[in-house]
């Protein structure tokens, strides 16, 4: 357990809220002189889901994928922006799969001492309960974790 | 992103009119359009967007459930339209049984992840005979959104 922290990574999922979490993360990083990793997940798993469920035609499954490598590669250009722009280290990372599982694996072999996500659904009905990728990486991550509320006041005391 | 997050009760219609595919689709954005005030030419490009996807092959998913869905750029965000139909509808399901509950999604393409999630979200609510049972006997859109905050 690394107090204060040293390895943290944020998930980003292309949310407000998770964009919410990666200020937050920069900022703990440059408090904590630790080192800033932001993942974004392509949830290929979900894809195959839908193909599989008949939704999608696999024309449009590698449409799509090739659409999220796009939302991707996009979000993670704006995490490295946002840690440009207070002069702090960022590593990017793009990774493929089941989001909780990968994730899980990612902190696992980074020995990440925080990971820190944007916030987690209301339970609203029975049937999306623990159905959330955020909400399933909040219970089996492997390091402590660290849930920011998407707050107004950490955007503009981030701009400020 | 999930179905609770977009249901909306004005983009809620029960029952749907139309009894043929063409119709239920042409009806689902008809809702889509009146509740967001899409102009014609707005409507026309939505419309044609969810017929082309359809003609790469049906979105009719089988257990009585279609999901017409197509990018657009006219929507802002994703966006979903929910429709019952009293009469099954022909929606060439590779299952072979006819369409009752229709959802229709619609994305910007800026917005792919938000997208498959939704369309995982609506696929993970039906999976239950119950539900869908219950969704097909819903009289009315509050019904239809008070079943899915159940």
């Amino acid at each position: 357990m690394g107090v204060p922290f040293k390895q943290i990574v944020v998930y980003l999922d292309g949310s407000e809220s998770s964009m919410t979490a990666i200020m937050y993360g920069i900022k703990l990083a440059k408090e904590h002189d630790a080192k800033l990793t932001a993942v974004y997940v392509v949830n290929t798993k979900a894809l195959s889901e839908l193909v599989k469920a008949g939704i999608f035609v696999t024309v449009e499954r590698d449409e799509y994928q090739r659409d999220l490598q796009l939302d991707a590669d996009r979000y993670l250009r704006h995490a490295s922006h946002l840690a440009q722009q207070k002069q702090v280290l960022i590593e990017t990372v793009k990774l493929e799969g089941t989001v909780h599982i990968v994730m899980k694996e990612l902190l696992k072999s980074s020995k990440a001492d925080l990971l820190v996500l944007g916030g987690v659904t209301d339970i609203r009905s029975r049937r999306e309960e623990l159905a959330s990728e955020t909400d399933r990486m909040l219970r089996t991550s492997p390091c402590p974790v660290l849930v920011v509320r998407d707050d107004d006041d950490i955007w503009l005391e981030f701009e400020a | 992103m999930n179905v609770l997050d977009v249901l909306d009760r004005n983009l809620v219609k029960v029952p749907l009119m139309h009894t043929d595919k063409q119709g239920v689709i042409t009806e689902l954005v008809e809702v889509m359009a009146k509740a967001k005030g899409y102009s014609a030419k707005q409507f026309e490009d939505v419309l044609n967007a969810v017929l082309d996807r359809e003609s790469l092959g049906s979105t009719g998913i089988g257990n009585g459930i279609a999901i017409p869905h197509a990018k657009s750029d006219v929507v802002e965000h994703v966006s979903l339209v929910v429709g019952i139909s009293r009469l099954p509808v022909e929606f060439d399901a590779p299952d072979g049984q006819k369409s009752r509950i229709f959802f229709l999604v619609l994305a910007p393409s800026k917005e792919a992840s938000a997208h498959v999630e939704l369309l995982a979200s609506i696929a993970r609510s039906c999976t239950s005979q119950v539900f869908r049972r219950m969704l097909e006997q819903a009289r009315d859109s509050d019904e239809v959104v008070r079943l899915f905050m159940e």
